[in-house]
């Protein structure tokens, strides 16, 4: 069944490089050439220093559980997919990503645990565009 | 203001409503407003009003816009610029359902390369009940809160709404889901976004209104009892809630401490307050925030009957966001209200069928909150 869920528009110059290694299933992420640090998302200019060089590395894919919440009601795509559990990933990198939690049971949320280590995978959503998502390991 | 109208309400339509009521009554005539503060539409509704204002605000960062033009209308006012502030307020978040459909799942107007585009609504989360969740999942793991502790505020803001007869959920004749309801009603209710359930959230209706900000000497001469800002402050902590560092706290602490400066008062000297509570979860932070309960503690307020009806610390007396009224933007809602209780307006019976004073406050904090827990504003009121 081809992919039913909104999918990105990546034609952004800036974030152009994260949709291109997200292509090859790799994880990229800006970080600023001038204070190291790592932000998401992507910014033509640091946050924290306000240097204009940044860089993309490419992350380890591994993250752990900021917070959660259990999805019961969805449009479109996601609406044939309630209960999903969706996430904020704190990369450890640093700064953090919004994703759909993988390998979690939606309807049990005590059992998903605030902290648990996760690692990112990729869906194809279509033939250029191929979505992170992050699955408990 | 209207919750669910019969035949579809525009928001103009609600801004004019809205505009015709609080002129009529301080019996300050439309002519004299020089200033015009809304959250989008303001060249369009000077026009539509035939105005020609020196000074145009249309600062439209979500519910808490309205309490940001107060702010800014004090600004302009203190710097001799203009004498009478419009601060208006009209949308018809459920009227609009009928023409253009709801939850088509796409943020509207939103830039394809906005970040929110890219990396937020590829992840099936709809708007803000899918969000403001995670905010409640990670307060209950960091203090060991409950969503039953957040499910009080949600019953103590409907027994103000029972009092109210303008409240969609006032009664049962007013809304087969209205009237009073237990906290077991609120545990079992339908999951919306766990740890959601749907009376955890706030209503979606029709409402407008408005108030007037004016230099002291015209306060002075109208026909109702000024409410005096004692202080006011903003403060932005982001857009995204990806850039939302602590999800249990909010810009709110910053701008609560401006007000408290300005105004040389603190939370001691609040005798009211007016929480933006599109989610219960929301209105307990804010206490937190504002400094009127400790870190983790603020649902406290409600569980323990402060805040209720009698209460020593009545809040969100008009029934809230989550029983009266809530159109999208429902800050003008706060604004409203604290001025009702403050400025002697209801002791005459109310106005456009509202209940009488209900509190005995002299001061009110006033905390609005936009987007996803995102910028703050807040003044404060004191006679």
């Amino acid at each position: 069944m081809p992919y039913n869920k909104p999918i990105p528009e990546p034609g952004d110059p800036l974030t152009r490089p994260f949709w291109d290694a997200a292509k090859e299933d790799k994880l990229v992420l800006p970080r600023c050439t001038s204070c190291n640090r790592v932000h998401w998302y992507p910014r033509w200019i640091c946050p924290f220093c306000h240097a204009t060089e940044i860089e993309w590395i490419e992350g380890s894919g591994i993250g752990y559980i900021h917070t959660f919440a259990v999805q019961h009601r969805a449009f479109g795509g996601w609406a044939d997919e309630t209960p999903f559990v969706t996430a904020y990933i704190d990369l450890a990198e640093g700064d953090r990503m919004f994703t759909v939690l993988r390998g979690v049971d939606p309807t049990r949320p005590e059992t998903i645990k605030i902290g648990a280590k996760v690692k990112v995978e990729f869906e194809a959503a279509s033939a250029d565009v191929h979505i992170p998502f992050w699955r408990v390991v | 203001m209207i919750g669910y109208p019969e035949q579809p309400k525009t928001a103009l339509q609600l801004h004019i409503s809205a505009i015709k009521n609080v002129s009529k009554q301080t019996g300050i005539p439309i002519s004299a407003i020089d200033g015009i503060f809304s959250a989008g539409f303001s060249s369009a509704i000077a026009e539509h009003l035939g105005l020609h204002p020196a000074y145009i605000d249309t600062t439209s960062v979500g519910g808490c816009s309205f309490e940001m033009h107060v702010h800014h209308a004090l600004a302009a006012i203190h710097a001799g610029i203009i004498n009478v502030a419009l601060v208006t307020h009209g949308e018809n978040g459920w009227s609009s359902r009928a023409t253009r459909g709801a939850g088509t799942g796409r943020a509207r107007g939103m830039d394809p390369w906005d970040p929110g585009s890219q990396f937020s609504n590829p992840y099936g989360v709809s708007g803000a009940p899918s969000n403001y969740s995670h905010a409640m999942t990670r307060h209950n793991h960091r203090y060991g809160t409950t969503p039953e502790d957040f499910g009080h505020i949600a019953v103590v803001t409907r027994q103000w709404a029972t009092l109210n007869p303008r409240a969609v959920m006032f009664s049962k004749e007013t809304n087969p889901a209205g009237g009073p309801i237990t906290i077991d009603d609120v545990n079992n209710a339908r999951l919306v976004s766990w740890p959601l359930t749907l009376l955890h959230c706030c209503l979606v209706t029709d409402h407008g209104g408005a108030v007037l900000v004016v230099s002291p000497e015209i306060a002075r001469s109208v026909k109702t009892k000024p409410v005096w800002i004692a202080g006011a402050g903003e403060s932005m902590s982001h857009s995204n809630m990806l850039e939302m560092g602590d999800f249990t706290a909010t810009s709110a602490a910053a701008s609560s401490a401006a007000a408290y400066k300005m105004a040389g008062m603190g939370p001691e000297d609040m005798e009211m307050a007016m929480l933006y509570d599109s989610f219960t979860v929301t209105a307990g932070i804010t206490a937190e925030m504002l400094g009127l309960a400790p870190r983790g503690e603020g649902f406290r307020l409600w569980k323990d009957g402060h805040a209720a009806p009698g209460g020593k610390f009545p809040m969100n007396t008009n029934g809230g966001g989550l029983s009266f009224n809530h159109s999208g933007m429902y800050g003008m809602q706060l604004l409203v209200e604290a001025y009702r209780q403050l400025s002697g307006t209801a002791e005459d019976g109310g106005f456009s069928g509202l209940p009488g004073k209900q509190t005995k406050a002299r001061s009110c904090i006033v905390n609005g909150t936009g987007g996803s827990l995102r910028p703050r504003a807040r003044g404060d009121g004191a006679r």
